[in-house]
């Protein structure tokens, strides 16, 4: 019998294609996702270990910056040199002009400590007291150059440094956009974080004796194993949710191998027939056609853990050339995840082709003997299968609903796939019906190449469900998580609009230049430009001064500038709209009164808050008329293009600013970066299900190839009775493309309700009252893709069955 | 290959006014070389129009090469096939089967109805790949003689050998073709749907003017024939009526 399987596999080797490139994919997916993990884990460690370079003793606890203070001086005090590695944000500015907000500000070490810097020096020189050292990257992203003044923080508290020199300083833990020495950043970072304390020159023991209990102290390596097994168990997180990917895309394989075999055993019944008559056993035959799965299974897995190991190693290098911030280290394949990997694609062999190989050989030897030999596969769902369909639809259903009322996480999972399981049961009801349908449509445009097209796809109802499962698996998925992200795109919008009503701001303290406003018009991204006139008054108020304030009021009409409903857009009589900052600082709260004094002359005025209207205060026109005697235009309100790059944009404004004399500021660069953020997300997950769907698209055609096979003698007849080689292929590709076709459309149905419940179930408890958002577009193009994916997939089947020759299938042989 | 000269048409067409088809010089080889087969050698022959021919030989004698390369399904390697005064044998592939389409009808002997269509729309099918709409009173006719119109909504694993062979008799003469190609028709029939078959081959020969070309290599079969071709090793070793 192992002759009779080994030649099997020889002969039928092109036949298990499909099933070959699930296991291969699924495998390589597994083994890609531990390339990259790995890869992640030892950048991780090396920029770890990079950031306690010079280290001996590692000291945690410290808490406050005072508390470090005390800290160095006591390891200087027992004989040693200590260091603080400490982070705080503050805004900067070069030449006066802020470049950010709230800039990350770190430590390096100086002076008798320069043997605890762990920084590396790219231009310039390392910083010693009154000077700064900034990122290069950050240095380039910002135009900063050795030399430039930068001012840190504002107030009494700021400080002037110099830029002494750029630095290589990685993305480890104590990664800074710009460095400065210990006693500057006692100043502007007093109410920064520690991370810790570092020495040397000081033995563990005796930096211990003199510290109270409370401090941890630690020799560096015993400190970086701790923290390395904290950061890369961060990493193992990332590693199985990628892993439940794999494990969509291993289910995805299930299915098609199981279809696979289904439709292959069924065509070598009379071999197994044959087989049977010339005395092999049931038994024998069984065993034989398992072995064949287990071969077809260990080939496809050991080409999978190859090219995942490629495509790892391919990817590692691709990231780490085109994001040297990114930290990737090298590649290490652990045996556990090679073996893991591959024993998992074996088993999904195996077990996917169990029922179809117990199927395919229960055959009596007699059928061997028959003279009529072509495939009769019939296949009609059963009353079992459509009880277990309605008990898993009842059962999925009910767990559903209780997510949906108990806001629940896992209900609702169970319930999704439980009700999903349902419907793929019923997919020989549901799916010959839905292509019925639309092959009312198809027949009437394409004629009888339609209508055979039709007939064809539902013939075999097992087979068709069977085949656009694995499709309406990957739809259902991408559409649900398509929909569920619009859904949560567009109340992070409508959160955004609250918060940053106005895309970008440029504001004068004097009156501002005609033609800036055609200047900022002409930059690249920005939609519209509304000028906003102003006056200079004086703002205060019970423990509140914010002294010469520019004062805007907004025109009544300033739609398509201002995004979402904003009560500072239209102010009352006494009103006077607040940034939001102004009230944090002093205590003060809405509804306060506040003096507006112009030469001497007060008004009074109610105080009201507003989000994101930068360093001004806004009140109506008449109000403003009354305050001063003559307004003009003070500032540009700008809105920018949605798909605007931000960094263009805000950078062209910058320069603007400084070349003019303002201010530039606004909300885009945020919003850009909370969308970009889902977009990635979006993205990463949709490449990740993609995976399942290439498998799927890839069992489609292999199936549809198989039964071209089956079909020789029919094609054949209809060649002779007058069909067009053209039209043959024509009939193929459109049952591809219904089959495909009807998955897609199903699957975005089902992946719109199903995201419907998620929104329901999950997000709903976190953001509040939610309304599902259907990206039409979106679906729609999902659905189609899937349809050209099935057209695709129909390319090389319709081939095959079009180079048949009319003469061959028909002899009666 | 030369297309078609006109006078040769026009010669044959009076040469031989009652010739559905004809062959000259027909030669077919397979494969080159060392395993070069010839298949048909120099092979002269008229079916005369409205006769029932069999073409009769032993197994491997070249009868089917014969026949596909009349029914425009295989191409000769020399000489000329000429079918309702059209000489077929240089045709391009497309053009072969639009040609098919109009003038060849088929029987065989596995059947090979379409297993997902009813009888029917089996029977329709001719019609609807060449775009025609069925001739209602031929088509009831036809259904009448052969005697299967209880059987039109059924598929074909739901009828019997016969009544499958009888749809696709049917099927062969609903779009009226000039020739009827029936490949080993009885092959797979008992001996009583074999006669029933047979006898509903001559009358359409007699009842409908059918022109028809039987395969066979039953000396049963063929006696229903009234024209006798008889091939041996790719030969015509004779040709005439049936005695």
């Amino acid at each position: 019998m192992r002759e009779v399987t080994l030649a099997s596999v020889r002969v039928y080797a092109r036949r298990y294609v499909a099933a070959v490139v699930a296991v291969t994919l699924a495998v390589a997916f597994i083994v890609t996702t531990n390339a990259l993990t790995s890869a992640t884990k030892a950048g991780l460690v090396a920029d770890l270990g990079a950031s306690f370079a010079g280290a001996e003793v590692v000291v945690t606890g410290a808490g406050s910056v005072g508390n470090a203070a005390r800290l160095v001086d006591t390891a200087d005090a027992a004989g040693g040199r200590a260091a603080v590695n400490a982070l705080t944000w503050t805004s900067a500015s070069v030449d006066g002009h802020v470049i950010a907000d709230d800039a990350e500000i770190g430590t390096i070490a100086s002076g008798a400590a320069t043997g605890l810097r762990w920084q590396t020096l790219v231009d310039g020189a390392y910083p010693g007291p009154g000077e700064v050292a900034v990122d290069e990257q950050e240095a380039t992203a910002r135009g900063i150059a050795v030399g430039d003044t930068v001012t840190l923080g504002s107030g009494k508290d700021a400080l002037e440094l110099a830029v002494s020199g750029t630095v290589d300083s990685s993305t480890g833990p104590h990664g800074a956009s710009a460095y400065v020495t210990w006693p500057d950043f006692a100043v502007v970072g007093s109410t920064g974080i520690v991370h810790d304390v570092v020495a040397r020159g000081v033995s563990v023991d005796d930096l211990d004796a003199a510290l109270p209990q409370r401090y941890g102290v630690q020799p560096v390596d015993d400190f970086l194993a701790t923290a390395q097994k904290e950061m890369t168990r961060g990493v193992d997180v990332i590693a199985v949710m990628l892993l439940v990917f794999a494990s969509i895309a291993l289910f995805v394989s299930v299915l098609v191998i199981a279809n696979t075999f289904t439709v292959l055993l069924a065509q070598r019944q009379r071999d197994f027939a044959l087989l049977r008559c010339v005395g092999a056993t049931r038994r024998q035959v069984l065993r034989a056609v398992r072995l064949e799965a287990l071969l077809v299974g260990a080939g496809s897995a050991t080409l999978g853990l190859l090219v995942g190991t490629l495509f790892g190693h391919g990817l590692v290098a691709a990231a780490s050339a085109l994001f040297p911030a990114v930290p990737v280290g090298a590649v290490e394949l652990s045996p556990v995840w090679l073996g893991g990997g591959w024993l998992l694609g074996v088993l999904v062999t195996l077990s996917a082709s169990l029922l179809p190989a117990r199927r395919g050989s229960r055959v009596a030897p007699l059928a061997a003997l028959r003279p009529d030999h072509a495939v009769v596969v019939r296949s009609r769902a059963g009353r079992g299968r459509i009880a277990l369909a309605a008990l898993a639809l009842w059962v999925g259903s009910a767990l559903l609903w209780l997510s949906i009322t108990s806001h629940q996480l896992a209900p609702m999972l169970a319930g999704g796939f439980v009700s999903f399981v349902g419907i793929l049961l019923l997919g020989p009801i549901v799916v010959p019906l839905a292509i019925r349908l639309v092959g009312v449509v198809l027949g009437r445009v394409a004629g009888t190449a339609g209508r055979l097209a039709v007939a064809n796809a539902v013939r075999n109802p097992r087979r068709t469900a069977a085949t656009t499962a694995s499709l309406l698996v990957g739809v259902t998925l991408i559409t649900g998580m398509v929909v569920g992200m619009a859904t949560i795109r567009t109340n992070v919008d409508q959160e955004m609009d609250q918060q940053y009503p106005l895309d970008l701001t440029l504001t004068g303290s004097q009156v501002l230049d005609g033609g800036l406003a055609d200047d900022v018009r002409a930059i690249a991204g920005v939609e519209a430009v509304q000028p906003v006139g102003g006056g200079t008054v004086e703002l205060r108020g019970k423990g509140l001064d914010l002294g010469a304030t520019t004062v805007l009021a907004p025109p009544s009409d300033v739609r398509g500038i201002v995004r979402g409903d904003h009560a500072f857009v239209h102010p009352g009589p006494d009103e006077v709209y607040l940034p939001w900052e102004a009230y944090n600082a002093s205590g003060y709260s809405e509804g306060m009164t506040v003096a507006a004094v112009v030469d001497g002359e007060k008004t009074v005025l109610k105080a009201r808050v507003a989000d994101g209207i930068g360093d001004v205060a806004v009140v109506a026109p008449e109000t403003l008329d009354g305050l001063v005697t003559s307004t003009a235009e003070r500032a540009l309100w700008i809105r920018v293009d949605d798909g605007a790059d931000a960094e263009d944009v805000t950078g062209a404004l910058a320069a603007l600013a400084r070349a003019t004399d303002t201010e530039a500021s606004g909300g885009f660069p945020d919003r850009a970066w909370v969308d970009l953020q889902l977009d990635v997300m979006l993205g990463a997950v949709v490449a990740m299900l993609a995976v399942g769907v290439v498998i799927a698209v890839v069992g489609v055609g292999s199936t549809l190839g198989l039964s071209v096979l089956e079909r020789t003698r029919e094609h054949a007849l209809l060649r002779a009775l007058g069909l067009t080689r053209r039209r043959l292929r024509f009939t193929l590709s459109a049952e591809a493309v219904l089959l495909a076709g009807v998955a897609g459309v199903l699957g975005a149905a089902l992946g719109t309700v199903y995201a419907w419940i998620g929104v329901e179930a999950v997000v709903g408890e976190a953001i509040g009252q939610v309304s599902l958002v259907v990206p039409w577009a979106q679906v729609v193009l999902v659905a189609v893709a899937a349809a050209v994916a099935g057209l695709l997939a129909g390319v090389l089947p319709s081939r095959r069955a079009a180079t048949v020759s009319p003469a061959a299938g028909l002899a009666a042989d | 290959m030369a297309p078609t000269t006109t006078p040769l048409t026009f010669e044959a067409a009076i040469d031989r006014p009652q010739s559905a088809a004809s062959t000259r010089g027909l030669t077919r080889t397979y494969g080159t070389g060392e395993t070069r087969v010839h298949a048909l050698v120099d092979v002269d022959l008229d079916v005369p129009a409205g006769t029932f021919t069999a073409v009769m030989g032993p197994s491997g004698s070249g009868k089917s090469t014969l026949m596909h390369c009349l029914a425009g399904l295989d191409t000769p390697t020399s000489g000329t096939v000429t079918v309702a005064g059209v000489e077929i044998s240089g045709m391009k592939d497309n053009q072969l089967t639009v040609f098919r389409r109009d003038h060849i009808g088929f029987v065989f002997q596995a059947f090979n109805l379409l297993p997902m269509l009813t009888a029917k729309q089996n029977i329709l099918l001719p019609l609807e790949l060449a775009g025609r709409s069925p001739d209602a009173d031929w088509l009831a006719l036809v259904v009448d003689v052969l005697g299967i119109g209880d059987r039109l909504r059924h598929r074909p694993d739901e009828m019997s050998g016969g009544q499958q062979q009888r749809v696709a008799l049917a099927r062969g003469l609903v779009a009226r073709p000039t020739l009827l190609f029936a490949d080993e028709p009885t092959g797979n029939l008992d001996s009583h749907a074999s006669a029933e078959v047979l006898g509903f081959l001559r009358r359409s020969v007699r009842e409908l003017g059918q022109t028809v070309v039987m395969v066979t290599h039953d000396p049963d079969a063929a006696a229903y024939a009234d024209h006798l071709v008889r091939i041996e090793d790719g030969r015509v070793a004779s040709q005439g009526p049936v005695a």
